[in-house]
Formats: structure tokens, sequence, C-alpha cells
């Protein structure tokens, strides 16, 4: 593999942003390494739109700095804008033009647009290039979009909620495109969305982002042995307040107790054990049960 | 061939690796036999092909699967001393959980039946 395709795709560093006085985001540093797949979580507010938006550079910072390849996203040559593809959370579609019309308009902007590509994935998708974007229904116009995004086949793609209306079997055909994109270890993607299952999927990487800050980041696999609920059984009544590092939430109900922590460690289980006089049962979390103990 | 599951708490590429090694340790994947590539499986189940890897990997690493240059994983000849520890494992795990169950209502410690194993351990020629 070439320096080149090792080379970081986007680095950003103690980003914050503040509008009105308020602060969006604080303190956010990240990387977007070749090959991976980044899936960014959040409520509504948290950030997630406005993160995304500063690192491609269509809005300043206000404090801190995003790199992407090396250039400053505010100020990017633009063969460097060329290599990014970016799927809106609305669609800045044309509505009189047809699905094609719109993807040849937006061919032309490009000195690459990879034809081929987009007809098998227009005919997978099954959407209708021949209709006006007026009468597509939502779930159609956010496939357009996406082909849009992926034609001049961009380095980075970036997709802010983008299978919010897809049926499952174009979110799937679609989650399989992302991973095709991405199986070369060159190119990266970002895609935030609510559906945890899919990004549970596909992703190797979670941001989740809480009221502006990043809440946990880094490989999926590690969040997830790392968050875990214990079941905790006693012969005599627990304390009200188990004290339990890194503890996200506590239940204590006479002689059984249930904890949701962080940073766990499978060899902590007995000294738990000892520590309480307890029996405990390791229960495991998938993406969205750790997504919402977070946010109790 | 595989059944991994998203909405697990196991992460994927365990799952994969737990799969794996109970398909070998049951014959069901014999020595020599190829495994699907990592884009194969990666494409078949919608998982990042990274999650794959690290699960080839860590079965390399075990000594269950043999890297080919330019060709699919293979599954790994038998080497004597680690062979089917798995499947040995498995064996006695009726015995060590009624240990344990035994040791639980006696209200013995861990450390004490690790103490009295040793003991036995060391009796028996």
């Amino acid at each position: 593999m070439t320096e080149a395709a090792m080379e970081t795709i986007l680095a950003a560093r103690q980003v914050g942003k503040a509008f009105d006085g308020r602060q969006v985001l604080a303190d956010i540093t990240a990387n977007v390494a070749p090959g991976s797949v980044i899936g960014v979580l959040g409520k509504n507010g948290a950030g997630k739109t406005t993160l995304l938006e500063i690192v491609l550079g269509f809005s300043p910072a206000s404090s801190g700095s995003v790199q992407l390849w090396g250039h400053e996203s505010v100020s990017l040559p633009s063969p460097i804008k060329g290599r990014i593809g970016y799927v809106p959370q609305h669609d800045e579609l044309i509505p009189l033009l047809t699905g094609a019309q719109q993807l040849a308009l937006t061919a032309s902007l490009h000195r690459h647009w990879d034809h081929e590509l987009i007809a098998r994935l227009a005919k997978e998708w099954e959407v209708p290039l021949d209709r006006r974007i007026t009468v597509l229904s939502g779930g159609e116009r956010q496939k357009v979009s996406m082909l849009l995004a992926l034609g001049h086949r961009p380095d980075l793609l970036v997709l802010d909620e983008p299978l919010a209306s897809l049926d499952p079997i174009a979110r799937r055909s679609f989650l399989r495109q992302l991973l095709e994109i991405t199986a070369d270890q060159t190119h990266g993607v970002i895609f935030s969305s609510h559906i945890v299952s899919d990004l549970e999927r596909v992703a190797n990487e979670v941001w989740i982002l809480r009221e502006g800050r990043m809440a946990w980041q880094g490989d999926l696999d590690a969040l997830k042995e790392s968050v875990v609920r214990l079941h905790l059984r006693a012969r005599e009544p627990l304390p009200q307040l188990m004290k339990v590092a890194h503890t996200l939430h506590e239940q204590v109900d006479g002689n059984t107790a249930t904890i949701s922590v962080s940073r766990w460690r499978a060899d902590e289980a007995s000294s738990l054990a000892r520590r309480f006089n307890a029996e405990i049962e390791v229960e495991p979390l998938d993406l969205e049960d750790i997504f919402l103990e977070m946010h109790r | 061939m595989f059944t991994l599951k998203s909405n697990s708490g196991i992460p994927i590429y365990r799952q994969l690796v737990e799969q794996v090694r109970r398909m070998v340790a049951s014959g069901q994947l014999a020595p020599g036999a190829p495994l699907p590539s990592v884009r194969e499986l990666a494409l078949e189940h919608t998982v990042h092909h990274m999650t794959i890897s690290k699960a080839y990997s860590q079965l390399e690493a075990e000594g269950l699967l043999e890297r080919n240059r330019g060709k699919p994983m293979t599954v790994a000849q038998p080497r004597r001393d680690q062979t089917g520890l798995a499947p040995r494992l498995r064996q006695v795990e009726p015995q060590v959980e009624a240990l344990v169950l035994a040791a639980k209502q006696l209200q013995l410690s861990e450390t004490e039946i690790a103490k009295l194993l040793r003991k036995k351990w060391e009796e028996e020629p």
C-alpha cells in the first residue's frame, strides 16, 4: 500500500462551535483513518449535523481546526473538495428536473464520473430516473441524493441520516455499497443515523455525541466490550449507593442491584463479587442499549 | 455458513471466532478446508471488513486457521499440543459446573476450591 493511501483523511482538533452564545459543540478531537466507516450517534440536537458541516468546511468552527488530507477544511482547494461526497439530511435536488437530468447536471460538474456505477446502483435501488424529482417519494429522493454523492467516486463520503426513509432492502443494499467503497482501505465514510442496528452492522468506529461533546469515540467492538450491565444478587441488603467505578446508572433493590458501567474489564467481576458478597451476572449490551444507558 | 447478529451484545468478531471454533471442534470444518474471504463474508453479512479480519487474525494467532499467500485462509492441521483443547475442556465442563454449584451451596469460596483442586491435582500421579 502506498504512503498516500495510509494518509489520515480527516483530523479534527478541539473543535468548538457556538451559535448566539450557546455552545453547540465543544472539544471535539477525532481522526478518520482510511478504510474506516464511522457511525455518528446522538439524540436530536446533540450536534451531529453541525459537526458534519464543520468537518466539511461548510461552516467555520468557533474554535479549533479541521484538516482534510492536510488542508484546512474552511479553505479547501477545489481538487480536494472533489474528493468529498456529501449527502445532506435535507436533499438539495432541483424539483423540476428528472432524476436522470439531475444526475447529468451533477456529472457535468465533475471531471470524472462513474456512469457505469451509477447506472448499476440506480437499477439495484430501483430509482425511477425518468420521473421529476417533485413526484418522487422521500426514499426515492434520498436514493437520487446518494447517487449524486457517489458518482465522482469520493475518497470521503459523509452522510447525514441517509437511511431514515429507505426500506430495509434498499438500506441493506446501500450499506453493502458503503462497505464496497471502503474495502480497498483508502476511502472513509462518516454517517450519522438514528437507526442504531444499521450503524452497528457496518461501522468499525462510533462517535457518540452528547450535548455537543464526544461522550464516546473509538472502536465499536471495544465499546461493546467495555459497557455492560451487572446484575448483583447478595445474601444481605446491598448499600443504597454502590459506588462502583465508572457507573452510568444503578438501581438497588434490597439484595439485588442492576448497575450499568463503562470501562468494564472482565477480570473485575470476581473482586466486585467479593466486595459485595454477591453473585454477579455480566450482561453484554447492544449498541442501542449502550446508547440508552449513556443517556439515562 | 455463519450467523452474525449485529444487535447482540457480543461483538460480531467474537461471534465469528466462536462459530469457527465450534465448527472446527465438531469437524464441520476439517483441516485444510478453505474459509470465505474477508471481502466475501463482509459483503454477505454487511459488516465492516475489519470486523472479519480481526476474527480471522485472532483465529490465526490461536493456531486454528492458516493464512495462505494469495489464497483463502484454511483450517490448520491440528498440532498435538493444542489439538482439541476446546473440545477436551468442554468434556469436563459438566463436572466443573457441578463442582461450582456444590461449592456455592456449601458457601465455599473460589480460593478454597482452587486450593483443594491444586492439592488433588498434585496427589494424582
